[in-house]
C-alpha cells in the first residue's frame, strides 16, 4: 500500500449563502488506497464536506487532492481524478440515454470518439449494465440507476471514488450487489452513510461527524463497537448486529475471546 | 410508474428509421414550411403532400393504429376550433345548408386549417416515431439549433415524467389525508402543491448542475454523433424537399 495522501483537509470552515454554518473546522487526512466511511446524523455536514473535495463548494481552509490544492487552475485535473457520486441517481443521470450519461465525463475530458466508446463500455461492464446503453435512465430500476450513477464516474477512470449515501433506498439484493461492486473497485474510496453495517463491509476506517466537526476517527471495529460514542452522535447499529474483528485482507474472523 | 414513450416505435428498423436524423429534420421541416405557405385553393398540391407522407409511412412500417392514435390526440383540438368558422365568418359568398347559412370564405378557412394541420401533424409524427428522441436532439445540435434550446429539450425529455411522478405522489399524500374541502381552500392547497413542486424542481436543477460540474462540465455540451450522412440521406432530403416545392410551383 502507498502512503501518499489522497486527501488533505486543514481547518475547513464553510457557511452556506443563507448563513447556515455547515463546517466548523474540519481536519482530515486520507491516504491512497484507503476506504474511509464518514458517518454522522442528518445535518452533520457530511454532504457539504464532499462537495469541497472537487471544488463545487469552496470554504475557508485548505483542501488538497493528491497534493494539488483545490483552486480554479487545478479544477479540471481534480474533477477528473475525483469521481463524486451524488445521493439521488436522478440528479446524476441527467442525459437522455444511459450512454450519454456515462459518456458525459469522458467527452468533457476531451477524449476521442473511440476512447469514449471504450470507456463507456468498460464502465458499464464493471457495473453490470451492458446492453442498456440506449435506455433512458427513467426506465431503469432504482438499483440499476445507482449502478449507472457509479458508471458515470468510473468511465473517467478516477483515482478517488466519493459516494454520498450509496446504500440508501436499495433493497437487500441491490444493496449486496452494490457492496460487491465497491469491493471490486480497488481505488481510494470515501463513503458517506448512516448505514453502519454497510460501512463495516466496505471500510477499514470510520470518521464520525457531528455539528460540522469530526468528533471521532479510528478503525472500523473500534468505532462501531463504541456504543456510547455512536449513541452520543445519533447513530445506532441495527438490533442484533455485532461488529467483529477483521483481518487486513478484508476477511472477517471471529473476535478473539481468549 | 410507467409512462408512454414520447418516441414509441422509434426503435423499429426501416429505411426511414435508419436515416441520419438531420436529413429527416431538414426534410420534414421543409415539407411543413412549404405546406403552411401554400395558398389553400391549390388542392392538388395538398394531395401531393399527403401522398408523399403516406408513401413514407408505408416505407417506415409504422403500425397504422399508432399513427392514427397520435393523430387523434392532436387534431380534434385544432378542428373543433376551426369547425365554427364557416358559421361565423362572412364573405366569399354563402351557401344554405338546410336552416343554417355558411360562408364560402369560412369554408375555405376550415379547409385551410384542416389540410395544413393534418399534413404538419403527420410530418411530426413520422419524424418522432422513426427517430429516437436522443438522436433527434443530437441531430438538432449538429444543425446548429441553439445549444440552450437543445439542452432544454433534453432535460425536459429526461425529467418530465420524474416531475409527473412527483406530482402524483404529492396528490396521493394529500388524498390519503382525506382532503376534500371547498374550492376556496382547494385552490390554496393546489397552490401550495405547485409551489412545492416548483421548489423541488429548482433544487433538483441545482443538484443536477453540481453533478455536471463534478464531471468536468465547462459550458459546452459534447455528445457523440454516430450517424454518417450518405446517398440515402441526400436522396431522402431532396425528395421530401423538392417534391412538395415542385408541386407547389407547378400545380
Ligand atoms: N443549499 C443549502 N443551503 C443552506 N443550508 C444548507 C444547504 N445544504 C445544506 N445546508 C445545511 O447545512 C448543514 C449541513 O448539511 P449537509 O452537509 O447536507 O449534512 P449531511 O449530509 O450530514 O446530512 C445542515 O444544517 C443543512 O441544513
Ligand atoms: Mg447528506
Amino acid at each position: 500500500m502507498h502512503h501518499r495522501p489522497a486527501v488533505e483537509i486543514k481547518g475547513l470552515h464553510y457557511a452556506y449563502p443563507d448563513g447556515t454554518v455547515a463546517l466548523r473546522g474540519v481536519d482530515l487526512l486520507v491516504e491512497e488506497g484507503e476506504a474511509v466511511g464518514i458517518v454522522g446524523p442528518n445535518g452533520a455536514g457530511k454532504s457539504t464536506l464532499l462537495l469541497h473535495l472537487n471544488g463545487i463548494l469552496a470554504g475557508r481552509g485548505e483542501v488538497r487532492i493528491f497534493g494539488l490544492p483545490v483552486e480554479k487552475a487545478n479544477l479540471r485535473e481534480i474533477r477528473r481524478r475525483v469521481g463524486l457520486v451524488f445521493q439521488d441517481p436522478d440528479d446524476q443521470l441527467f442525459s437522455p440515454t444511459v450512454f450519454d450519461d456515462v459518456a458525459f465525463g469522458p467527452l468533457n475530458m476531451g477524449l476521442s470518439r473511440e476512447e469514449v466508446a471504450e470507456a463507456v463500455s468498460c464502465a458499464l461492464e464493471l457495473v453490470g449494465l451492458e446492453g442498456l446503453e440506449k435506455r433512458s435512465a427513467y426506465h431503469l430500476s432504482y438499483g440499476q440507476k445507482k449502478r449507472a450513477a457509479i458508471a458515470t464516474v468510473l468511465s473517467m477512470n478516477p483515482d478517488l471514488l466519493v459516494l454520498d449515501e450509496p446504500s440508501s433506498n436499495l433493497d437487500p439484493r441491490a444493496r449486496r450487489e452494490f457492496s460487491e461492486l465497491l469491493q471490486r473497485t480497488r481505488i481510494t474510496k470515501i463513503l458517506v452513510t448512516h448505514d453502519l453495517p454497510f460501512v463495516f463491509e466496505n471500510c477499514e476506517r470510520v470518521v464520525v461527524m457531528d455539528g460540522g466537526r469530526i468528533v471521532a476517527d479510528g478503525d472500523v471495529f473500534s468505532i462501531l463497537s463504541n456504543e456510547e460514542l455512536l449513541k452520543k452522535h445519533g447513530l445506532e447499529l441495527p438490533y442484533g448486529f455485532y461488529p467483529m474483528h477483521r483481518e487486513m485482507d478484508g476477511h472477517r474472523v471471529e473476535e478473539d475471546r481468549g | 410508474m410507467k409512462h408512454a414513450f414520447l418516441d414509441e416505435y422509434s426503435g423499429l428498423r426501416s429505411p426511414i428509421h435508419q436515416l441520419d436524423p438531420r436529413a429527416k429534420l431538414v426534410g420534414f421541416a421543409a415539407l411543413i414550411v412549404v405546406c403552411v405557405t401554400t395558398p389553400p385553393n391549390l388542392y392538388a398540391a395538398f394531395a401531393v403532400y399527403l401522398g408523399l407522407e403516406l408513401a413514407l409511412l408505408w416505407l417506415s412500417r409504422l403500425p397504422l393504429r399508432h399513427v392514427a392514435r397520435r393523430m387523434l390526440i392532436v387534431l380534434p383540438f385544432i378542428l373543433v376550433v376551426a369547425a365554427f368558422l364557416p358559421f361565423f365568418s362572412r364573405g366569399g359568398g354563402s351557401y344554405n345548408l338546410g336552416p343554417v347559412r355558411v360562408s364560402g370564405h369560412g369554408l375555405l378557412v376550415l379547409w385551410n386549417v384542416a389540410a395544413k394541420s393534418t399534413v404538419s401533424v403527420l410530418a411530426v409524427i413520422l419524424l418522432s416515431s422513426t427517430t429516437p428522441f436522443p438522436d433527434l436532439l443530437r441531430g438538432m445540435e449538429r444543425l446548429r439549433v441553439p445549444r440552450l434550446l437543445v439542452a432544454l429539450l433534453s432535460f425536459t425529455y429526461r425529467y418530465i415524467f420524474v416531475l409527473v411522478d412527483e406530482m402524483q405522489r404529492m396528490r396521493r399524500a394529500r388524498d390519503s389525508r382525506a382532503w376534500r374541502g371547498k374550492w376556496l381552500w382547494q385552490s390554496k392547497v393546489v397552490g401550495h402543491m405547485v409551489a412545492a413542486l416548483f421548489l423541488r424542481s429548482y433544487e433538483r436543477g441545482e443538484r443536477v448542475y453540481a453533478a455536471m460540474l463534478a464531471r468536468g462540465y465547462g459550458g459546452g455540451m459534447h455528445t457523440l454523433y454516430l450517424y454518417e450522412p450518405g446517398i440515402m440521406e441526400v436522396g431522402f432530403a431532396s425528395l421530401v424537399m423538392l417534391v412538395p416545392l415542385a408541386a407547389r410551383i407547378i400545380l
